[in-house]
């Protein structure tokens, strides 16, 4: 059954990521819904080897056994039955700009990504439908070792490696919605740096749903041995349809001993997605993981990127960023566990609600017995631009260990009028003055964006306030 | 004297509790009796009931029915401007249609109901306090309760009922024995009006093996300021919510906590700060200190509703963890469904005695404990210097001296 999305005849008509290529055929499609036979199928049609046949057959009873989560935001739309669980553009990946098929060259060229690449990009992946159908990595990352490749291919030519990770950071087990990505995943990026090899560059990758009704269940698993240090770039935007689509993404995340991994999320979905993505990294001793986390667009996102601290003096940072329309809800924030002594973690949220659009911050910080000396920092900030937006912060705090220092902050507020007003008498209209505040407003995270994700935010609050005001 | 208690907490027990009692009474009692018998008992999925297990309370102690030993002193002038300050049970029988007007008419939040209802239907005490229009009560009110030995339940509920510009300072302070399996369910009604003005303190010094499980009901109106202190120091474990409604326009609120707790204590408290009307503002600051394996928990939601604009509010809570096996869980929730606030924020933190200060301390020839005890007590200052009340001021800092040692230390 077609459900009517409320959100879709509000989506201007003129939105910019709202095509769909009349031209794109779609090689393989299930028909929809999801049964022990479609999870074999995907399975069969990937050539998988038979412990993640298993394991996806697994995960797909700890789907069926589970509830629904009854907390965060309304997911009580959501059909499983009413999804596409796999597609494919193209039958495989290709390696070259110029092996890649016209009509996705089309989509890409509206994104950007050939003038990005020209600029930044050390390698890309960008992943149309369900499979990786570009990917060029640079030679000389090749030549140092490093493994970027998508994880269909990652799992058929390093099985060893991929076994040896896949589904420890988050297990099958873990939540409904990951046991369904486990079940059902299907692209996404594998990513290995070896021991003391520092990629420069940072590694990008876009994601977009394209099917109407086409679930995206990709899979990210990256690996920083000892001593490495990689920037993962991940930004999505997704097509106007008019039925509800879901994304359900796992991203795993090992940094061992004095590793590094920045992981930089912007993401766009279009009014319809409901987003719902489990996100986790370890880091060892000395290790130090980021998470920086741009949420816009979506009707519902639900994502808390997490690090659990399992070295001595790992540190861990999240930076989060929500910005909620008119019947958006965005339940974002970040979770930090500290299991080993003198670790540290720092989480900053900034979220703006605006028309009828809700912001929630949820987050945790536990800390274990005996992890003496650690230290978190929660400040949590959030903007409310109208009078029937709302906003909730939901700190949650467990700390079993004296000889720590742990603190949380949070202020709400709106747009000062006085701060209106000055803008507005330097002769700028009220929408290019509340833009400018909010970008000021998230400043502190737009900063640690690479430049043209930074451009490219600012534009997208730019494109929200105007009609949101006035 | 023996403890006079029921068999079990039943339909029996308060047809027996209720015998005697105005016809009203009882039929108020049956009420809520029936409420009770359609609420659930809390669960671990309810928000405020996560971090304490009810599973070991200790149910088998029958309903105290004789009222414990308390004192209730009143100044003769003021009882004849019409100040009534007595346990609950003489209130019914002297005051019985004033006290018919407010007992018993207020719900609260859900997750306090099954406590708030057993407490309505079976109270055999608990303090009654009503402060005619326009009456200022200029020095503190003190119902001292102490509990007896033994094992039973004690559900008492108190009344305070403050009408149009009055005023009126309340200490509420109650012990018990320690050893002793108690399930105290106080519960405590504030009704505050127009322009009144309350200070109400309660000192919670029960013995180890009391289980108190309390709620508290205020309720702030048009132009009225109130401040409650909530200072905790015994039982074994303690779950207090407080349900903080700012209903009329431009009234105030301060929520104060002070915890001292050590041994296995666990203290859980949560609050909800209500805030309906416009122009209100309410700010809580909770203390803790945790020694040995203690426990303290905190869940306080702050909510602006739509309609409630111009409001201001802050919640901050405060953990110091004195020992390696002590542990903390703060936890403020804002739920902000307006943009037209003045202020809005919580702060939360857990931590141990910051070394520097220690060994400052130290360094000009206190010893450890010494050092300690001087550092708590300026952790708890803050919310010690907002005790206008020099008499519970001096009665608090008494409870609180096993850990924080007498006041005039510094000066021996």
């Amino acid at each position: 059954m077609a459900l009517p999305n409320p959100a879709a005849a509000k989506v201007p008509t003129g939105y910019k990521y709202g095509w769909h290529d009349p031209e794109m055929k779609s090689l393989h499609v299930m028909k929809k819904g999801l049964s022990r036979e479609v999870v074999e199928e995907i399975s069969r049609i990937k050539g998988e080897p038979q412990w993640m046949t298993d394991l996806r057959l697994k995960a797909y009873r700890h789907f069926e056994a589970r509830p629904m989560p009854t907390w965060g935001g309304d997911m009580s739309q959501i059909d499983f039955q009413d999804i596409f669980y796999y597609v494919t553009a193209t039958d495989k990946a290709v390696s070259s700009w110029d092996d890649v098929p016209d009509y996705i060259r089309r989509t890409y060229d509206r994104l950007g990504i050939p003038e990005a690449e020209k600029k930044y990009l050390a390698g890309v992946g960008g992943q149309y439908d369900s499979e990786v159908v570009y990917h060029n990595i640079r030679a000389d990352l090749e030549k140092l070792g490093v493994i970027f490749l998508g994880t269909d291919e990652g799992l058929a030519k390093y099985p060893e490696i991929f076994k040896e990770y896949f589904g420890t950071v988050i297990p099958a087990n873990d939540n409904k919605l990951a046991a369904l990505n486990t079940a059902v995943w299907s692209g996404g990026s594998f990513i290995y740096v070896p021991k003391g090899v520092h990629v420069e560059l940072p590694l990008q990758a876009y994601f977009r749903i394209n099917t109407e009704n086409m679930g995206q269940f990709e899979r990210t698993l990256i690996i920083a041995d000892e001593g490495s240090s990689v920037h993962y770039v991940e930004g999505c935007t997704a097509p106007a349809y008019t039925t509800a689509s879901l994304h359900s993404a796992v991203v795993e995340i090992i940094v061992k001993k004095g590793a590094r991994v920045r992981y930089t999320t912007i993401q766009n979905w279009s009014h319809n997605v409901y987003n719902l993505v489990t996100k986790r990294a370890v880091a060892y001793e000395d290790a130090v993981m980021e998470w920086v986390d741009g949420n816009l667009g979506s009707r519902l996102t639900m994502k808390y990127p997490s690090i659990y601290l399992l070295g001595e003096r790992a540190h861990g940072e999240v930076l989060s960023i929500a910005f909620a329309g008119s019947d958006q809800h965005q339940d974002a924030g970040g979770k930090v566990i500290h299991a080993a002594p003198n670790t540290t973690s720092l989480i900053t949220s900034k979220s703006i609600s605006q028309g009828t659009g809700r912001t929630s911050y949820r987050g945790l910080i536990k800390v274990y017995p005996g992890c003496h000396g650690s230290k978190s920092t929660v400040r949590c900030d959030a903007l409310i631009l109208s009078d029937e937006a709302r906003s909730d912060t939901y700190p949650y705090m467990e700390i079993d260990e004296d000889d720590v220092t742990i603190g949380h902050e949070a202020t709400v507020s709106k747009v000062g009028s006085e701060q209106l007003f000055y803008l507005m008498s330097r002769g700028m209209n009220e929408a290019e003055a509340s833009a400018m505040i909010v970008n000021g407003f998230i400043e502190p995270i737009v900063k640690e964006l690479p430049m043209e994700y930074a451009v490219e935010m600012n534009r997208l609050i730019q494109l929200q306030m105007e009609g949101a005001v006035g | 004297m023996p403890v006079q208690a029921a068999a079990a907490l039943d339909a029996a027990t308060l047809d027996h509790v209720s015998r005697g009692e105005p016809a009203w009474l009882v039929a108020l009692r049956a009420d809520w009796w029936r409420r009770v018998e359609a609420n659930p008992w809390p669960t671990p999925a309810q928000e405020e009931w996560k971090r304490t297990s009810l599973d070991d309370l200790p149910r088998d102690g029958g309903l105290l029915l004789d009222p414990p030993m308390a004192t209730y002193d009143l100044d003769p002038a003021l009882a004849a401007r019409g100040v009534i300050f007595s346990d609950l049970a003489t209130a019914v029988r002297e005051h019985g249609e004033l006290v018919r007007a407010h007992l018993g008419r207020n719900d609260t939040i859900a997750a306090q109901m099954p406590f708030w209802g057993r407490s309505l239907a079976g109270w055999t005490g608990g303090s009654f306090l009503y402060v005619p229009a326009g009456v200022a009560v200029d020095g503190p009110l003190v119902a001292r309760t102490s509990l007896p030995a033994g094992a039973y339940t004690y559900l008492p509920h108190s009344l305070v009922v403050l009408e149009q510009d009055a005023s009126a300072t309340l200490l509420e302070e109650i012990s018990s024995p320690d050893g002793h399996a108690v399930w105290f369910g106080g519960t405590a009604d504030v009704q505050v009006g127009y322009g009144a003005r309350l200070r109400y303190a309660n000192l919670q010094r029960l013995g180890d093996g009391v289980w108190r499980i309390g709620a508290q009901r205020v309720e702030v109106g048009q132009d009225a300021n109130v401040t409650t202190l909530n200072a905790e120091i015994g039982s074994g474990i303690s779950k207090v919510g407080m349900d903080l409604r700012m209903t009329g326009k431009g009234g105030t609120s301060r929520l104060l906590g002070l915890l001292a707790a050590g041994n296995a204590q666990r203290i859980d408290f949560n609050s909800c700060q209500d805030l309906l009307g416009s122009h209100t503002t309410s700010d809580l600051l909770y203390l803790s200190a945790l020694y040995d394996a203690s426990h303290a928990s905190f869940y306080g939601v702050t909510r602006v509703r739509p309609e409630a604009k111009q409001t201001s509010s802050y919640q901050e809570c405060r953990n110091l963890l004195l020992s390696p096996k002590a542990g903390a869980e703060p936890i403020p929730v804002l739920e902000i469904e307006t943009n037209d606030i003045l202020r809005c924020g919580h702060g939360a933190t857990a931590g141990h005695i910051d070394p520097i200060q220690r060994f400052y301390a130290q360094s000009r020839g206190l010893s450890a404990e010494a050092a300690e005890r001087m550092i708590v007590r300026g952790f708890f200052e803050r919310v010690v210097a907002q005790i206008d009340s020099e008499p519970i001021k001096a009665r608090i800092l008494d409870a609180l001296a096993p850990r924080i040692g007498q006041t005039d230390e510094m000066a021996a």
